[in-house]
């Protein structure tokens, strides 16, 4: 009960939020120069066919006007249209957003597999070889741009070596795509049984991936090792050992007190990276949200931005509201 | 000049037992020299393309090889810290004036009553809106809305770093604005003003400071970035990530010089500011300057007797094999 009525004061939290979230990025793409109307129609348009463009696409309004139009189709699910794909906003995204998910959730899943026991073991041993490993990749992990780090493995393993598949796209071109059911190729693949396409598709996420994963487990690194050492230092702890308790359960309590701080770190990265792995999705001709957005502001294509803007915020949202959740399963101290 | 002596000296024993501070410190003074003194290292234009010699191996005459219109690597990869540290320093800068300046009234008018109360919410709830913003997608609409030029970029960073500042400082400051001395400066018939600039803001520095090296960091791959998706520096400008840009078909082609030396160069750079930031965080943080400080009394003690005579003998011992 108290569950229910905690999510749904937030959620009341929420509605204001992403208004403003709407208003700013509004005023921020329609003060981006560059009439779409005019590259819609290319440099020979006659002013008349410019005029009754900007009347059909309700340019020209005033600015709040064409606010109000905005929000009111955006209560209808109408997202707006893209001048670029010439299809709604709102049918692309989510084409696009399950790429994008694929992509971060299992680079953020690389991440956690290799911060989180890094960080444990050295944690446990202060002054040990692999805690100087641990230090200086936490360090150094976040010093290395995501989109060169991409490039370094292309030349590695597709240029070099040839084991995965050329840096374009998610899937084959010879290869016919499963139909769309989650909009996850490697799932959709593997539910429609096709075996070959689940292997191009997930020969395809293994670099990205990797590279998302290899960057964002520094700061998992730094996180896990610095709560775990202040829980082990901590006067709980101390105490444990000293009654005698057997050195596995002292960790164990520590570890279930370095938790929390871990899962918030890591909900932090995940929203991030929603619109954080532009450049790798980029590097990788991935098609996925972040890279139509990009594609938007620097071709002054307005609808496409919003969208994205509002679906990662509403991710972002999301992905904190779960958090919470997760909160009260794993301390106590909150859910009494 | 004794002074300065002492100063050194302390510096070499810090070095001592922390080698990393000292790298950090070495890389980002090479970063700044090799942007100040690039032409006393090369004797190439960093913008004149030669198409004779375009994607040549790097070499005795190119030390980093060349780019794809033949461009010398090594040349435009010492010339980029003009750019990249210029935006990146003065971003941030920019970004924790006015950030901790904003975010020092709010802190200090968060309690209370009255008008102002309900300004620092509205300045707080602002805050959350712009920080929900993808950064990167938002830096980019930024640029491309103000136009694209090198004051943009350094805008762009500003802007997408005050929130950060004003955290920090507001959190601050509410600790602050409890003591006696911020009591006894408005009861001496100080303003509220005067008081937050004279002695609020001193005192709430420490946290931002740090602050300052770590980001210093991230808005230089931040501008690299932009450059990369053609947002920010225009190429032929020296600029790490334009450069790593350029050099993109070639790597998948298999030339790697193009791109791999103004990555490594933009990785050792922003490298180094971290290590700064984090001795920054040593010595403001008080339980950690402790630990600084017991460890460099262990290296004095295990140095040998000779050496115990005074800090000359640590300086020497140092020095010693």
């Amino acid at each position: 009960m108290r569950i229910i009525l905690y999510i749904g004061r937030r959620l009341l939290f929420i509605v204001p939020q992403l208004l403003g979230i709407v208003l700013v990025s509004f005023l921020l793409v329609k003060s981006i120069p560059g009439d779409p109307a005019v590259l819609m129609l290319g440099p020979t348009a006659t002013p008349d066919a410019i005029a009754s463009l900007h009347r059909k696409l309700g340019l020209d309004h005033s600015l709040p006007v064409q606010f109000w139009i905005y929000l009111k189709n955006l209560a209808h699910g109408d997202l707006g249209t893209s001048w670029q794909t010439t299809r709604p906003v709102l049918e692309d995204l989510i084409q696009r957003f399950p790429a994008t998910l694929e992509l971060v959730s299992l680079g953020l899943l690389l991440a956690v597999l290799i911060g989180v026991p890094l960080g444990l073991a050295s944690a446990f041993n202060e002054r040990g070889w692999l805690a100087g490993i641990a230090n200086f990749y936490g360090l150094g992990a976040g010093s290395l741009p995501d989109f060169w780090l991409a490039l370094v493995l292309i030349f590695i393993f597709y240029t070099t070596l040839q084991w995965v598949p050329a840096p374009l796209g998610r899937i084959d071109l010879t290869i016919v795509p499963p139909p769309p059911v989650t909009g996850v190729l490697t799932v959709d693949a593997l539910l429609a049984g096709d075996w070959q396409a689940f292997r191009s598709a997930a020969g395809h996420l293994v670099l990205p991936a990797l590279t998302l994963g290899l960057i964002n487990a520094g700061p998992i690194l730094k996180m896990t090792q610095s709560s775990m050492e202040k829980m082990l230092q901590s006067d709980f702890s101390r105490y444990e050992v000293l009654c005698g308790m057997p050195r596995r359960l002292v960790v164990r309590h520590a570890l279930r007190n370095a938790l929390p701080s871990v899962v918030t770190i890591i909900s932090v990265l995940y929203g991030f990276l929603i619109g954080g792995a532009v450049l790798v999705e980029i590097v990788f001709s991935w098609g996925g949200a972040g890279q139509y957005a990009v594609q938007g502001v620097l071709n002054s294509d307005f609808y496409p931005v919003l969208g994205f803007v509002l679906f990662s915020a509403i991710f972002s949202l999301f992905v904190y509201l779960v958090v919470d959740l997760i909160y009260f399963a794993i301390d106590p101290r909150i859910s009494h | 000049m004794p002074k300065i002596l002492d100063f050194l000296k302390l510096v070499v024993r810090i070095a001592q037992v922390r080698p990393r501070f000292l790298l950090g410190y070495a890389i980002v003074l090479v970063a700044i020299l090799a942007g100040l003194m690039a032409p006393l290292f090369s004797a190439y234009s960093p913008v004149t393309a030669d198409s004779s010699h375009f994607l040549q191996a790097p070499s005795r005459a190119h030390w980093f090889g060349t780019d794809a219109v033949g461009m010398d690597i090594f040349t435009r990869t010492i010339y980029a810290p003009r750019i990249d540290l210029t935006i990146a320093v003065t971003g941030t800068l920019l970004s924790a004036l006015v950030g901790s300046f904003i975010g020092a009234f709010v802190g200090y008018f968060s309690a209370g009553r009255g008008v102002r109360v309900h300004l620092s919410y509205a300045v707080m709830r602002a805050a959350d809106v712009l920080q929900a913003f993808p950064v990167f997608v938002f830096a980019i609409a930024l640029v491309a809305s103000f136009g694209q030029s090198i004051e943009t970029v350094v805008l762009a960073i500003a802007f997408v770093n005050a929130p950060i500042y004003l955290r920090l400082m507001r959190a601050q400051v509410m600790a602050i604005r409890e003591m006696r001395y911020v009591e006894a400066s408005l009861v001496a018939g100080l303003s509220d003003f005067k008081t937050i600039l004279r002695h609020i803001i001193p005192n709430a520095m420490t946290p931002v400071l740090a602050q300052l090296s770590i980001n210093v960091g991230w808005a230089i791959l931040l501008t690299a970035g932009l450059s990369f998706v053609g947002a920010g520096v225009r190429a032929p400008t020296p600029e790490w990530g334009s450069m790593i840009a350029m050099g993109f078909q070639n790597m998948v082609t298999g030339q790697w010089w193009p791109s791999v030396f103004p990555g490594l160069a933009l990785a050792v750079t922003v490298f180094g500011f971290s290590l700064v930031g984090l001795s920054i965080e040593v010595f403001a943080d008080p339980i950690k300057r402790r630990a600084l400080v017991r460890d460099l009394e262990i290296a004095r003690r295990r140095a040998p007797p000779a050496a115990m005579s005074g800090p000359e003998g640590v300086l020497t011992a140092g020095e010693a094999p």
